[in-house]
């Protein structure tokens, strides 16, 4: 493979010193080191530590959100006994926090974007820093995509917490203690089937046939519940899938918009260029015409003059 | 050696684009940005390998070529890849003086002199740039890897190592010796980057043993260096068996003078032969469709497009050794498959468009969500495969144009028969004087692919029969003085190369496509079947791989770089089968010998043969050399 021969390079510099010294060759160079260095970071620090600082933002930002995957995902919290170490209010403030973490970022990004627009450079360090700043934004989009990801992942585990502890309202009193929601419901539905259980208790001796009469209106309530709830969570779910759709549009879109935007300023230069046609075309005729009364005056009077020459001749 | 030998050299390059650190596999790496500074050799070698996509995800913002004017960019490293020239470490050295970036990284394409290194040192000493250059590297990757299994040395100057080069008459021993270093270079890079000491095999006598020679005396230097061996450590241990080596052979293109003039009839072999086609990038030239021309218009305009045929594109890739008929077919099951996706999809417009305030929206929408999600997600992997369609319809099309105009269908069978010594049905001088077939190169290509097989040359008035009709046609003939004295000088040899026992069977009119309504009306063109046979480099590499015993090979030479005395004996030691072959042609080779291989390797699963070459050449290159060679 290839062979680092920066130790030989080095060697080589080292020889090449000495046999400068040799030769009586001083160098001037030990005295300019200072300047050179001093005009490098002059340069250096308008557009790179700007574009540095915004990589290390996005790049703590993306630690951050590592970070905490793991809690904010929790995956074992269902069937644990201990209690999640995030609450429900916890997430939705990481949520927003990225959230706005991330539109400072894509505005800092923004923002370099149109200082480089107007500084005048050559065109291949423009080229350059064009380039640096895709680079970072191809950076923030996969860090936000991890953010949705995990945002995903999260509306799904509740959607599926809801369906499981629906499926079984009778064995919610033997479930496991789960978030302050879900509790509230199991004890609505508990308490309903208890007062039910009551009911039925307090009337020991109900015809057997009203037992069965109410048992099935139970079934029937319970199945058209089951089927409403599972009607709502396959809704929800598509109106997840329908919003990770909604940002594919969206960003489509978006790029549309710039062309679009472009297409109309190109239009918008044509019909100046078009108008600005007619009028020399107005101005040309015009001038023909004058030109043309004036070259008719001008036998007219040539005309005239002959015959006056003429008259007078004769 | 399970990678192959692209995909070696493109992890080389991506290394050292990155520094020379291995790369991570971290998707969401910080970005850290360079600037790429190639010259035109590095520019080659690049460009089959990566896209300007894959530079850009790898952090290049900008790649430029050595020798143009360049703007300082203060605060970017810049990774530089090029050949240790003169003029190069003259730019370099001037570079360094007008500090143009913050840090260097110098890579050589092949190895730097210990005196050009010192020039370097100097000028970074006068400019105070010692730091700033960070590293220095030699990557050893001075060949062209053209396909998986295929390579070629150089593409810029090739005239110096071409077929005309090596053999012309006039030829002085420092010429001779400078282009043999040449090769003996980029081979011993490209076993660097294999990471493998091959045993050689070569015949007697000529190019191929000069070659042969002087890489066994590179190798075995290298080998003894035991401080700077380049084939010891982790380069070995990349999943290779160490008591399996390759075997490399050497042939001369003087072996087989017939295949470069060969017609063809596969795809790839087509495009190389009949359009421009260099570095898998192939340049059309479309002409405007018969549109009415508005009045007072310009005449039309012929564009010229060039599309890179690369190793991304599954048809190309599917199909590139095809016949050209299968190709037509494929690529209108292509389209129905491609047409048939996207109705799918506007079908799905439809149905939203109609549900959209329907009650029962609810049911019918979760069925369409899945379908619509899907359908987005696949809409770029389906405008890409529109490309690819579009693409390769273009090119067969440009192609199938030239096979119609110059009927190469009828040259492809008539050269297969003369080929396979069985018996004509159409005398050569027919096809030489009739004016419509094929432009006075074909004709001259026909000839001389019967002079070189017919086993004793024809008689004098037959000679001069042909002579005439082939200036009648338009036809220099200055190719076929120098096959002469060619066929003289190999007369002393074996018989000459015996080309197979293969046929061609017609196959009547292409009657299925006309059915098909395709784009394709190949009305007039036969479609020809291929049957297999071999070519005198793949027969010589099977008889060497399986280590037969063959009149012509067995006076081949043998070289083993590991062995610590050379020995002068054609004797191998090694009599076990080999399972990696190297072929290599001296002078020139083309994708039909490639082509040839890769058939030969299909058949045969458990054995990989790669393919190079001094430079491709396709026959009109060849027809080119030969003349000049002649009029010497």
């Amino acid at each position: 493979m290839a062979a680092d021969i920066t130790l030989l390079f080095k060697a080589s510099v080292k020889t090449v010193k000495t046999r400068n010294k040799a030769l009586g060759l001083i160098d001037t160079s030990a005295r300019d080191e200072p300047s050179g260095a001093r005009r490098n970071t002059r340069q250096r620090n308008a557009f790179s530590c700007k574009a540095k600082e915004v990589i290390s933002n996005i790049s703590k930002l993306k630690d951050f959100l590592l970070q905490h995957r793991k809690d904010y995902v929790n995956a074992g919290s269902f069937m644990s006994p201990d209690v999640s170490h995030m609450t429900d209010s916890e997430r939705d403030q990481i949520d927003q926090d990225a959230q706005i973490f991330m539109r400072t970022c894509a505005d800092a990004i923004g923002q370099l974007r149109s200082e480089t627009d107007r500084q005048v450079v050559s065109a291949q360090v423009k080229d350059h820093r064009a380039a640096v700043l895709d680079l970072i934004e191809v950076y923030l989009k996969g860090v936000c995509k991890l953010y949705s990801e995990q945002r995903a992942v999260r509306v799904k585990r509740v959607v599926d917490k809801k369906r499981l502890s629906r499926l079984e309202p009778e064995t919610a009193c033997k479930d496991k203690p789960q978030t302050d929601v879900e509790d509230n419901n199991d004890k609505l539905v508990s308490d309903s089937n208890v007062d039910l259980w009551e009911d039925s208790r307090v009337e020991d001796d109900l015809s057997p046939e009203e037992i069965q009469m109410f048992e099935q209106e139970n079934q029937r309530l319970v199945g058209e519940m089951n089927s409403l709830l599972d009607e709502v969570r396959h809704i929800e779910g598509k109106v997840v899938e329908i919003s990770r759709l909604q940002e594919i549009f969206t960003e489509k879109v978006l790029q549309q918009d710039t062309e679009i935007d472009s297409i109309h300023q190109l239009v918008v230069g044509a019909t100046e260029n078009v108008k600005e046609g007619n009028e020399d075309i107005r101005e040309a005729i015009k001038n023909n015409a004058g030109f043309r009364v004036w070259i008719l005056f001008f036998l007219v009077m040539c005309s005239f003059s002959l015959l006056f020459l003429d008259w007078y001749d004769g | 050696m399970a990678a192959s030998v692209r995909e070696k050299q493109a992890a080389a390059l991506k290394r050292m684009l990155n520094f020379n650190a291995p790369p991570l596999k971290n998707t969401a790496a910080e970005p850290v940005w360079k600037v790429l500074i190639y010259d035109r050799f590095g520019q080659d070698i690049i460009s089959p390998l990566l896209s300007v996509k894959e530079l850009r995800d790898m952090g290049i913002t900008l790649h430029l070529l050595l020798h143009s004017d360049r703007d300082p960019i203060p605060d970017v490293p810049a990774i530089y890849f090029i050949m240790p020239t003169e003029e190069n470490i003259d730019r370099i050295c001037q570079d360094l003086r007008n500090q143009l970036y913050e840090s260097y990284y110098l890579n050589f394409i092949s190895a730097i002199s210990r005196s050009k290194l010192e020039d370097i040192a100097s000028a970074a000493l006068a400019s105070n740039a010692v730091n700033q250059v960070t590293k220095v590297f030699d990557q050893y990757l001075n060949f062209i890897t053209l396909e998986d299994e295929m390579f070629i040395l150089c593409n810029q100057n090739k005239e110096h190592i071409s077929y005309h080069a090596i053999n012309k008459p006039d030829i002085m021993d420092t010429d001779m010796e400078a282009i043999m270093d040449t090769i003996v270079d980029s081979l011993f890079c490209f076993f660097v980057t294999l990471g493998a000491v091959p045993i050689i095999r070569c015949p007697r006598g000529n190019a191929a043993e000069m070659v042969a020679v002087k890489l066994d005396k590179k190798l075995r230097e290298n080998l003894r260096d035991a401080r700077n061996s380049l084939f010891t450590g982790d380069t070995m241990g990349t999943g290779q068996f160490s008591f399996q080596r390759p075997l490399f052979v050497l042939a001369d293109r003087n072996l087989d003078l017939a295949t470069p003039l060969h017609h063809t009839w596969t795809y790839q072999a087509l495009i190389h032969d009949v359009l421009d086609f260099h570095l898998n990038r192939v340049c059309v030239e479309e002409s405007q469709g018969s549109e009415a021309s508005p009045a007072g218009a310009r005449p039309k305009k012929k564009n010229k497009k060039s599309y890179d045929l690369t190793a991304a594109d599954k048809f190309w890739q599917k199909h590139k050794g095809s016949p050209f008929p299968e190709v037509a077919e494929a690529v209108q099951e292509e389209l129905d498959t491609y047409r048939a996706q996207e109705d799918e999809v506007k079908r799905l417009k439809s149905i939203m468009g109609l549900e959209g305030e329907d009650d029962g929206a609810i049911s019918m929408l979760s069925d369409n969500t899945a379908k619509l999600t899907s359908a987005v997600s696949s809409l770029p992997e389906l405008l890409e495969k529109k490309r690819l369609i579009d693409l390769h319809t273009n090119v067969a099309t440009a192609v199938l144009d030239h096979i119609k105009s110059r009927k190469m269908d009828v040259y492809f069978e008539y050269e297969e028969k003369l080929m396979s010594k069985s018996t004509l049905d159409k005398s050569l001088l027919d096809i030489i004087s009739d004016p419509d077939a094929g432009t006075a190169e074909d004709k001259m290509r026909l000839f001389l692919i019967y002079y070189i097989t017919s086993q004793q040359p024809p008689s004098e008035a037959d000679l001069e029969q042909y002579k005439k009709a082939m200036l009648d046609a338009g036809c220099d003939l200055s190719p076929l003085n120098y096959i002469k004295q060619w066929k003289a000088f190999t007369k002393m040899a074996a018989t000459p190369a015996n080309y197979g026992s293969g046929g061609v069977k017609p196959m009547g009119l292409f009657s299925r496509v006309m059915n098909t309504g395709s784009q394709f009306v190949m009305e007039g063109v036969k479609n020809l079947v291929l049957k297999q046979h071999n070519l005198p480099v793949t027969r010589i590499l099977d008889n060497l791989m399986e280590i037969k015993s063959n009149q012509e090979t067995d006076d081949y030479r043998y070289f083993d770089p590991k062995m610590l005395r050379g020995s002068e004996s054609s004797i191998p030691r090694n009599k076990n089968p080999f399972q990696e072959a190297i072929v290599f042609v001296v002078g020139g080779g083309n994708y039909i010998e490639y082509q040839n291989l890769v058939d030969y390797t299909k058949a045969r699963p458990g054995k990989r043969v790669l393919y190079g070459c001094s430079e491709l050449f396709n026959a009109s290159q060849f027809i080119k050399q030969l003349s000049q060679l002649g009029q010497k």
